[in-house]
């Protein structure tokens, strides 16, 4: 029992990293993208890499992992982030449908559909470590960045571009450069729960890395409810505990429980947006409208 | 807001208590845990409800003879073909359920869970994924199905023998079990005569397969080899045969389930299989036969086969402990397959190797007004 | 000839997938939702038609019975799940969410009631004959096609003729002022997601006929509607069929020139490309910035 609870938490801290980080770009700076596994993947192939060709440290394989997806965002979130709102969701839905293909066609680097495994348990400074220690110092420091970062001029400068980005631009801001910060910043983080999954799952392959991942972190944060610290990581508890937790159900019959399980899932969905918009942990009062 | 902060906390709280009672309650005549790891929902979901009606035969059949002391519990998780999904579900069969013994299918999701058993030396079978390099991927990791490459090969032979279909065309998805098929077709099908066409992967997810058709036109194969699973096999003999394509169709024994079958286009398909004389083959393979019509109403495939064998093969392992009264886990259960090697199980006698690879007679099979009947 | 042969199938496909992105593009236009759960409506009616070709119906019949599934569930889906989410003024992304969950609730309720895996109705309609030297063409081609124009010549005219078709294209462009004209917005989007979603039961029908349906269909048919819808311009319902029949081409002629495994990309680079170089799309009334 511990050892799966252990294992499920450090998944939740994982997924915590990767809600906490785009709703950076989500719920400070007002980027919608459906694209936050792409960059997950490009932490974790990275990571499982460095692990598998050089050193299965931990901290190297998180660094490198954050760096090359934090770059990587910049090039891609540069042209991108020319356009707004339903237009860099779908432009992020191309990049993630075009990355997907790439991850199973690259074989040399990410082992296409067959993945990458026996990569090697985490250690620290040559010292095998758990991977829920460092998740969890990973999610505490990229929450305390955020919540540095928000505090100050950066954080008054994405909101004000979320809750009007012509006005902010007229004022003097200076938009594109703290969009793009704000998108680098995500993409890092992601890039690091990225390394940090790799090294816990000891297998990767393109099936963790699709839409489907992409849309259910999204959905961490807006369940959880956006532009708040606790909010994504709320969302992440749940969504991951939900499935998990409805294992446990003995009524179902065998044959249905995969389906009884997806249905109470999606319709948890649907009713908790129904019920609560903004949110678990956000703010009714400031539900705005997007489109 | 905070009626459902405290909601989620009873739901959390109650999470963890349920295994604790369950494990204080039934101390005493505690069941064996057979646990299985089947996609049971998504695109995927036709293969877990056929490899866990084998399961549930062969545990009544289990049930019904007294082979055991103890009673079997069936415990399901969902993996929808996922592996991150299968590391949770596999997880939580190892160490809230203590499972005795877990069943697998797909070859991503083997792959995944492989580490996690071995760590916890809890034996694994897989009887449905039929990638090559799921040999030897633990010693606790078994396979009741002969692989993937072993079928090609068998089939090539009779292909450009016995049909004279010499120029083959492959349809593959690109993962590790359409690489195996494809390196066979470029290596074994030259030296058994024949010439390897043309080659089109294509995605997991694709759905139209109209312009593959016209490219595999293109190349005038004499038959065209399908490697796929799932719903996507059915798109693809469909559109082929909508698209022109009328020359033979052949493949490997995923196709062996209710919706190709079922699938008009799929008429006059060749397939390989393990050997199954449902009528008149030994006891235990009649015997299955009949209580699986019986209770399912359909006939069985390959796949009811193979988890009928693989929870079978639990049987007959945990009863030659509980006589020499050792405890069931997987080292046991390991040493115990090793020290028999042959087993009867449906369709003959069942040998294993070193690995704990089951190695089969393999036959061909053509569909033939929706039945899948034997021609070589 | 391979070129031909090509150009023709994705002809086939992009008819569905212009008629499918019409719907989504109908909706989204006149009432501003992004309706993820439009792939539901049209894996329901795939599904509704299929049962009632098993059960021996006349066409017709099947046919009606799944475009009157897909409404009521367009229907259905905006009266009590996307109303209530606008009430709270729900972003984007509830909305998104939301009609996630239907998606996924849809998706299970097919895989327990039809049974998981393929589907599919046996027409000889859509068993292809050798037109030309190695030019393959079935039946089903000419329904898919002239299907589709039809549709959009009456959808013209009704939007172009009638009032409520005028007002439908009134709303997305400024709501209050029809509002203060005494037309009721919530039963103009009544009215475009019954016709939305209804348009994407042909679609649907010939999907069945054609490649055959499974569950999970509908997620691909959203994306390629989404992607459409973008691509045509947000708001416009001509260039939305006009790139939903773009993508079907796309997808299918750059197997002449790409291996088969890049043809689900491609469509997706167009869609990226659109974003950045054209983002007003083909049609674009408002610019993205």
């Amino acid at each position: 029992m511990i050892a799966y609870l252990t294992n499920l938490a450090a998944l939740a801290a994982i997924f915590g990293i990767l809600a906490s980080t785009l709703n950076v770009a989500v719920g400070y700076a007002g980027i919608f993208s459906v694209a936050h596994a792409v960059f997950f993947g490009v932490g974790a192939y990275a990571g499982a890499q460095i692990a598998l060709v050089l050193v299965p440290d931990a901290l190297l394989a998180m660094l490198v992992a954050g760096l090359i997806s934090g770059a990587l965002s910049l090039c891609l979130a540069l042209p991108a982030l020319r356009v707004r709102g339903e237009y860099f969701v779908a432009a992020s839905l191309g990049l993630q449908m075009m990355a997907t293909t790439l991850f199973s066609e690259w074989k040399s680097v990410t082992g296409g559909i067959g993945g990458l495994t026996g990569i090697p348990r985490p250690h620290v400074f040559g010292v095998e470590v758990g991977t829920l220690p460092l998740a969890l110092a990973a999610l505490g420091l990229i929450l305390l960045a955020t919540a540095a970062l928000m505090r100050g001029a950066f954080g008054r400068t994405l909101r004000s571009i979320r809750d009007a980005e012509s006005a902010a631009e007229a004022l003097g801001k200076n938009v594109a450069a703290a969009k793009a910060l704000a998108v680098a910043f995500a993409c890092a983080g992601a890039g690091v729960a990225g390394a940090l999954f790799a090294l816990h799952m000891q297998f990767v392959n393109v099936e963790s890395f699709n839409l489907d991942q992409s849309v259910l972190i999204m959905a961490m944060v807006i369940i959880g409810g956006t532009g708040t610290l606790l909010g994504p990581l709320v969302g992440a508890v749940i969504l991951l505990s939900l499935p998990a937790g409805l294992a446990f159900l003995p009524f179902i019959p065998a044959t249905e429980v995969g389906a009884v399980q997806q249905m109470v899932y999606g319709l948890a969905m649907t009713l908790l947006m129904i019920f609560r918009p903004a949110g678990l942990v956000g703010d009714l009062s400031r539900g705005k409208s997007m489109a | 807001m905070t009626g459902f902060t405290t909601g989620r906390r009873a739901l959390l709280g109650g999470l963890a208590a349920t295994p604790f009672l369950r494990e204080a309650s039934a101390q005493g005549n505690q069941p064996y845990v057979l646990g299985t790891l089947f996609p049971m929902s998504g695109p995927n979901a036709e293969y877990g409800t056929a490899f866990t009606a084998g399961i549930q035969l062969a545990m009544q059949h289990i049930a019904a003879d007294n082979m055991l002391r103890r009673p079997l519990r069936l415990q399901a998780e969902d993996t929808q073909a996922l592996p991150q999904q299968g590391v949770i579900g596999m997880t939580k069969l190892v160490n809230v359920d203590r499972a005795n013994y877990v069943m697998v299918g797909f070859t991503a999701v083997s792959k995944a869970v492989a580490p996690v058993g071995d760590r916890a030396k809890t034996v694994m079978v897989n009887g449905g994924a039929v990638g090559p390099d799921l040999a030897g991927l633990s010693p606790f990791f078994w396979n009741v199905i002969p692989l993937a490459h072993l079928e090609t090969q068998a089939l090539l032979p009779f292909l450009v023998r016995q049909r004279n279909l010499k120029r083959i065309a492959l349809v593959y998805v690109d993962d590790p079990l359409g690489d195996a098929i494809l390196g066979i077709l470029r290596t074994a099908l030259p030296a058994a005569g024949g010439e390897l066409a043309g080659q089109f992967s294509i995605p997991r997810t694709a759905q139209q397969f109209a312009p593959v058709a016209a490219r595999i036109r293109q190349t005038r194969p004499d038959a065209v080899y399908i490697a796929s699973f799932g719903a996507q096999q059915s798109q693809i003999i469909k559109q082929l045969r909508d698209n022109g394509v009328s020359q033979p169709l052949v493949s490997y024994s995923a196709m062996n389930i209710d919706s190709v079958r079922a699938t008009a286009e799929a008429e006059g398909l060749i397939f390989t299989t393990q050997v199954t004389d449902f009528a008149g083959g030994d006891a235990v393979t009649r015997r299955f036969a009949t209580d699986f019509r019986a209770r399912f109403n359909s006939d069985p495939g390959t796949y009811q086969v193979n988890y009928y064998n693989a929870a079978r093969l639990f049987g007959l392992l945990a009863q030659s402990l509980e006589r020499e009264n050792a405890e069931v886990n997987g080292e046991n259960l390991r040493r115990a397959l090793l020290a028999g090697r042959e087993f009867d199980l449906v369709g003959g006698k069942g040998r294993f190797d070193d690995q704990g690879n089951m190695s089969a007679e393999l036959q061909i099979n053509e569909i033939r007004g929706g039945r899948s009947v034997k021609i070589g | 000839m391979l070129f031909v042969q090509l150009l023709l199938q994705g002809l086939q496909v992009g008819a569905i997938y212009a008629l499918t992105a019409a719907g989504f593009a109908l909706i989204f236009g006149a009432t501003r939702i992004f309706h993820f759960a439009h792939g539901s409506s049209f894996a329901l009616a795939g599904y509704v038609f299929i049962f009632a070709m098993q059960a021996g119906w006349p066409w017709w019949m099947g046919g009606l019975a799944a475009t009157l599934t897909a409404t009521l569930f367009g229907i259905g889906v905006f009266w009590f799940v996307y109303r209530p989410i606008q009430r709270h003024e729900g972003s984007f992304f509830t909305v998104f969410v939301a009609a996630f969950g239907v998606g996924i609730v849809v998706q299970n309720l097919i895989g327990m009631t039809a049974g998981r895996g393929f589907a599919s109705v046996d027409t000889p309609l859509s068993r292809a004959v050798e037109v030309l030297p190695d030019v393959f063409l079935a039946q089903v081609f000419w329904v898919a096609v002239g299907v589709a124009a039809i549709l959009f010549a009456a959808l013209t005219l009704f939007l172009t003729r009638h009032n409520a078709g005028v007002a439908l294209r009134a709303l997305h462009q400024n709501p209050d002022l029809l509002r203060a004209y005494g037309l009721s917005s919530t039963r103009l989007s009544l009215l475009a997601f019954a016709l939305g979603s209804a348009l994407a039961a042909p679609a649907a029908m010939v999907t069945a006929m054609t490649s055959g349906m499974n569950e999970a269909i509908g997620h691909q048919v959203m994306l390629i509607s989404m992607a459409a819808t973008i691509v045509g311009g947000v708001g416009s319902l001509r260039g939305a069929a006009l790139a939903g029949l773009m993508l079907g081409v796309a997808e299918s002629v750059a197997l002449n020139f790409v291996d088969t495994q890049w043809a689900e990309a491609v469509s997706f680079l167009v869609l990226f490309a659109f974003i950045i170089f054209r983002p007003s799309g083909i049609f674009g009334i408002a610019q993205a910035r």
